[in-house]
């Protein structure tokens, strides 16, 4: 058992179990966060991170397990608790009022009920004193919705400080942010630290822990499987902790440290995508893309980085002819794209993997198949003219159940029972059941769990090998690094730089995707 | 299970085992109507008897009860293939309403024409009667992104006084009391299956039209797209539906169907225009849908059953004076029921 | 004054008049939607609303008792809605419709309970106009505006109480918030739940309030038709109003307007079928609402369910 050294342990969490139907998201998970400590929780998606968080700030109940602080046994119900103990969350997805302004979010919650009016003047003062404390500028007067995700975190992460808290949670803080902002964040937390806080850092990023976190503590499958000093962590043990014995780690992409193979690197000749002064509108008026010119050609995977609400969305979108082009040419092999309807798109060889897998992929009242099929339904096998060939329909899904490993009754099942990783494992299914030639992907790996990761790449690298190009849209950084033949970064709506792999520099890419423009 | 089932069924499976909420709901619902029965003074045994089982003590009962399940039939059809959209047709009424205009009209304005011609005719006028009638507010929708909920509902009424102005003004039957038009060519009546009590082809005609709707829903890549639509409207523009068009399409679809049971009040059975002829068959219709949960296999065993339970009604409030609503409550409240055993289930 | 501006007078009257059902109902719609609550059972609220109140003026010989009794169960209405939706999260447009319907049932049962079948419908008396010393002397708009039943003062009252409750007091905010995004509230501790039960109920009651307000200022009596499709313009009218108090006010001015209109076009006799002019509340919101739902700003969980635990989509 790992003993305390000169700080005191304020806050422990014990036995703590939960499931969620007869998924086990925690099983008996105990945790110790000291004073003055920055408290890596480290593990792949679906580990069970962000549950028995969730639970410490009041928003899950647990099965079992209690919570003490300072020693006293507490008992967390609900948010309001949570706050009440000095415990605040900055969660992955900001829980903010796009048309309420700053203050008032921040505020939203902490008035006395009658309260007559709603001039905010003192509360805004005090979050201007905050703010300047701990290096977290904002306006306090803007609206949500007009500013941009850095800004917006920094407002999250000022809501639990404007309540005083002493523990702060943050989920996954760092995924919109450029590395200059990574490191700006970090200093944050280190002024925070030094006031007396304590804080838990919830990520899926090795390097992140071991350059920011105190301690670290290793979630697998709803276990703690590993809790170490920052100074006897190597990234060996922390692999080891987070994949277990299910991945090789020498054969595995995401790990290995020798790169990837000779034949993964060869690029084709032949453009397949060609973009060129492309301009896409956004809802409110104005351009969301303003100008994008690439190539991508076979065998080739094009990573596009920045940061999110930068226009990625509009460029996936309006390749797949989702979003109306208003300007500029898009080719796909040298045909227009022009006038031409999302289906043909699909029937003509492009794959789309959209960001938000769920919201726009996932049909839960239809079945398995019925999922499984979507997009390719006009085509042969699975449709003779008007009517559905629903036999061949089955086979072909039991086909892809046993090869992507989807623990599913079978292809008749109500796709909404379907856990959520195995709900994720049907979309991907689903995109690489048919040939493609082009396949545009935007964020592939977010929220998925290390193996469903692993298999992704695997299959882009294979896929790669056999012809096919790639947009890979990506706000994972790494992820860019490691499967990239070259990389553009956009900023507003423009590519302001592409880099070949071989002048792969992550804080150039950084400085780009804030718009600071180095190349031509 | 085995798969060859899951295969022949893939939507929603009906074992014997799923009927034990319905059936749950439906006693619940009598025990709830039983307490007011009795509260009333009235005697609850006879009631329930009477409720239940009047469809089936006499021909006339039987013979009433198939009569009733046509309209009941088409109208829960018209909710459920828009639902299966995701859009709310609460527009059913109007859509018969003006559909039976349409027929009725095509009906006295070539009423010379021989059976051969009219009959197709009228049928075929109530269709794109009621289609035209939904096609207004699935416009403003498609157009506009209004929600279809209130436009459909508001043409409803708008249909109140259109028929009013048919029935009461442009063809009126000065012989009748009651708003009435004059009959229709006899070329335009639907032929009996049965002469006493009369029986007409309508019967027919709706079995099979529901059977092409299910086919149409489960077995056709534009069923298939309609369905997608509903489960996730975003997800299925996203991979290359045409989700306007979907919603646009399963409201005409819904008002055809609607329309359709108007054109076979009128060829069937009143064979003129008599206002008031829409009944309650809308929310009834609704209430079949939601009960069998869009189940387009399922509604015709719905449809049925409320048929029996209305013909019950009637007949109560006749023989008991217990006021017919005590029935709609009823039904009202088999929903609730059944929702509910939804959210049991869940847990 | 001439005959014109007497014909004037007359008309905004009995736009005033007309103007309540219409205020009550939208407001009543307006709460439940700004905590995420979409009430489609309006009209069926108003209908039992309509019938309970008539039956309880009936009964207990005084109008007050008939509109108490409107209001609890229009209230008890707004109950079964909140629980069904916000606790055990069924889907809001069907649970509406099974209320409507059931409501609808309802109403009519209770009526012919109580009242049993009779040739000579029983009458209650209307609501009598309440001046109000000193303003209602001024010349037109004295008698537009305060010489009216005291139903119509609190409809100008509760408008702008609740302009100000939503947007100038903490509680608005936090009503607010619930509405357009409730993962944030909560995580604040705002009690989402008891905002959307509060405003269901409270909704309610309004809604049963407006449906009272008919048989005691229009006809005396109840009949199966009272509500006219009043309910599901309400819901027009709140889209209208941009689900702003001050603006469904205004909005239901004009819906008010048209249905006088309506109504006194027939008597004019313009020589147009009296059925088409009937049409004319019905077309005119239709009309309406492809101009609302361009500029309209919802909130942005209406008619979705809150559930603090949900891990997918289903």
């Amino acid at each position: 058992m790992w003993r305390p050294m000169k700080n005191s342990t304020i806050l422990e969490m014990r036995g703590v179990h939960k499931s969620f139907g007869a998924v086990v998201a925690l099983d008996d998970v105990s945790l110790q966060l000291n004073s003055k400590e920055i408290h890596g929780l480290l593990g792949g998606n679906g580990a069970g991170k962000t549950t028995l968080m969730n639970i410490l700030y009041g928003l899950y109940r647990p099965d079992a397990g209690e919570v003490s602080l300072h020693g006293e046994k507490v008992e967390i119900q609900s948010p309001r608790d949570a706050i009440r103990h000095g415990i605040g969350m900055v969660h992955q997805h900001f829980l903010q009022i796009d048309n309420f302004t700053v203050t008032q979010n921040i505020v939203l919650g902490t008035l006395p009920k009658n309260r007559p009016t709603l001039n905010l003047v003192q509360e805004e003062k005090r979050i201007r004193g905050l703010s300047e404390k701990f290096g977290l500028e904002v306006n306090p007067r803007a609206l949500i919705e007009n500013l941009p995700m850095g800004v917006r975190q920094k407002v999250e992460i000022l809501k639990a400080l404007y309540r005083g808290i002493v523990i702060l949670i943050l989920d996954e803080p760092t995924t919109s942010l450029t590395p200059q902002e990574v490191d700006s964040l970090f200093q944050s937390l280190r002024a925070m630290v030094e006031e007396g806080m304590s804080v838990v850092f919830i990520t899926h990023k090795l390097r992140e822990v071991l350059s920011v976190c105190d301690r670290i503590s290793v979630l697998r499958d709803g276990k703690n499987v590993l809790t170490v000093q920052r100074d006897e962590a190597s990234e060996e043990t922390l692999v080891k902790g987070m994949v277990g014995e299910e991945l090789d780690i020498e054969k595995s992409v995401l790990f290995s440290t020798s790169g990837l193979d000779q034949k993964a690197l060869q690029v084709g000749q032949k453009p397949v995508l060609q973009v060129e002064g492309l301009q896409v509108a956004s809802e409110e008026g104005g351009l969301s893309v303003k100008d994008c010119s690439f190539q991508v050609r076979e065998k080739e995977i094009l990573g596009i980085a920045g940061v999110a609400g930068n226009g990625q969305r509009a460029l996936a979108e309006s390749l797949i002819s989702i979003r109306p082009i208003a300007e500029g040419h898009v080719w796909i092999d040298d045909t227009s794209i022009a006038n031409t309807k999302t289906r043909s798109l699909l029937e003509a060889g492009v794959t789309y993997i959209p960001e938000d897998r769920l919201h726009d992929g996932f049909l839960p009242t239809a079945n398995v198949a019925q999922n499984l099929i979507l997009g390719s339904h006009r085509q042969k096998p699975y449709s003779q003219g008007r009517f559905l060939d629903w036999k061949a329909i089955f086979q072909a899904a039991r086909n892809l159940i046993s090869e992507h490993n989807i623990k599913t009754l079978g292809p008749g099942e109500v796709a909404a029972n379907l856990s959520g990783g195995n709900i994720q494992r049907v979309m991907l299914a689903r995109a690489f059941s048919r040939p493609a030639k082009l396949l545009v992907a935007h964020n592939p790996t977010r929220g998925l769990d290390i193996p469903s990761t692993e298999f992704v790449y695997s299959k882009l690298l294979e896929r790669k090998k056999h012809g096919m190009a790639t947009l890979l849209l990506s706000e994972d950084l790494d992820e860019l690094l490691l499967l990239c033949d070259r990389i553009a970064t956009i900023y507003r709506g423009e590519v302001v730089g592409i880099l070949e792999r071989s002048e792969f520099d992550k804080y150039e890419i950084g400085r780009m995707m804030s718009g600071v423009k180095t190349r031509e | 299970m085995s798969e060859r089932a899951m295969e022949l069924s893939h939507g929603v499976k009906i074992g014997v085992g799923r009927l034990t909420p319905y059936l749950l709901a439906v006693v619940a619902s009598f025990a709830a109507a039983g307490i007011f029965i009795a509260a009333m003074g009235f005697d609850v045994p006879k009631a329930y008897v009477t409720i239940l089982f009047t469809s089936f003590r006499t021909p006339s009962g039987i013979v009433q009860t198939l009569l009733k399940f046509v309209p009941l039939l088409l109208q829960a059809l018209a909710f459920t293939v828009p639902l299966s959209a995701g859009k709310f047709n609460i527009g059913g009424e109007g859509q018969l309403i003006v559909g039976a205009i349409g027929a009725t009209a095509v009906g006295i304005l070539f009423a010379g024409l021989p059976a051969l011609l009219l009959l197709p005719m009228v049928i075929l006028a109530g269709i794109l009667f009621g289609a035209f009638w939904a096609a207004i507010p699935a416009w403003l929708l498609y157009r506009f992104n209004i929600n279809e909920i209130l436009t459909t509902v508001l043409m409803n009424f708008v249909s109140f006084s259109l028929i009013d102005y048919v029935a009461t003004k442009v063809w009126r039957d000065p012989a009748a009391g009651h708003p009435t038009t004059v009959p229709i060519g006899a070329g335009g009546e639907l032929p009996l299956l049965i002469a006493r009590p009369p029986l007409n082809m309508g019967i027919i005609l709706a079995v099979f039209i529901a059977a092409a709707v299910y086919i149409y829903v489960s077995r056709t890549v534009a069923g298939y797209e309609l369905v997608a639509t509903g489960a996730n409207p975003r997800a299925s523009m996203v991979y290359g539906i045409d989700v306007r068009k979907m919603f646009l399409l399963s409201l005409i679809l819904g008002g055809a169907l609607a329309g359709l049971s108007g054109a076979i009040e009128v060829a069937g059975i009143q064979h003129r225009l008599i206002e008031g002829l829409q009944s309650n068959y809308l929310l009834l219709g609704i209430i079949i849908g939601l009960i069998a949960k869009g189940n387009n296999l399922a509604v015709p065993f719905v449809a049925f059953f409320i048929a029996v339970l209305e013909v019950g009604a009637s007949a109560m409030q006749r023989t008991m004076m217990i006021p017919v609503e005590m029935v709609f409550i009823v039904e009202a409240l088999i929903l609730l029921f059944v929702l509910l055993s939804d959210v049991v289930r869940r847990r | 004054m001439g005959q014109f501006e007497i014909q004037i007078v007359n008309f905004a009257r009995l736009v005033m008049l007309a103007l309540v059902p219409y205020v009550l109902a939208s407001q009543g719609t307006m709460l439940g939607g700004r905590t995420g609550i979409f009430n489609v059972a309006q009209e069926g609220i108003m209908l039992v609303g309509a019938s309970v109140g008539f039956l309880g003026a009936y009964l207990y010989g005084n109008l007050f008792y008939g509109l108490l009794l409107a209001m609890l169960v229009g209230g008890l209405v707004g109950l079964a809605l909140a629980y069904f939706t916000t606790t055990l999260k069924m889907n809001q447009f069907v649970i509406g419709l099974a209320l409507f319907f059931f409501c609808l049932g309802l109403s009519t049962l209770l009526y012919k309970f109580v009242i049993g079948v009779s040739l000579q419908p029983p009458l209650i008396p209307t609501l009598q106009g309440v001046p109000i010393p000193g303003l209602s002397q001024i010349p037109i708009l004295g008698d537009i505006l305060f010489n009216q039943n005291w139903l119509v003062y609190i409809a100008i009252l509760l408008s702008i109480f609740l302009y100000y409750l939503l947007y100038k007091t903490s509680i608005g905010l936090e009503l607010r918030a619930v509405g357009e995004n409730p993962m944030a509230a909560d995580s604040l501790g705002v009690n989402v739940a008891l905002m959307r039960y509060t405003t269901a109920i409270v909704g309610g009651a309004l809604i049963g309030l407006a449906g009272a307000y008919l048989p005691m200022v229009y006809t005396g009596t109840f009949t199966a038709g009272i509500v006219r499709g009043r309910g599901w313009l309400a819901i027009a009218l709140t889209f209208f109003g941009g689900w702003s108090p001050h603006l469904i006010f205004l909005g239901s001015l004009f819906f008010a307007g048209i249905e006088v209109l309506s109504f006194r076009v027939q008597v004019v006799g313009l020589g147009i079928p009296y059925q088409f002019l009937l049409m004319l509340p019905y077309v005119a919101t239709i009309l309406v609402m492809v101009f609302a739902f361009k500029w309209v700003r919802v909130p942005a969980f209406l008619g979705q369910n809150y559930d603090r635990e949900r891990r997918t989509l289903a």
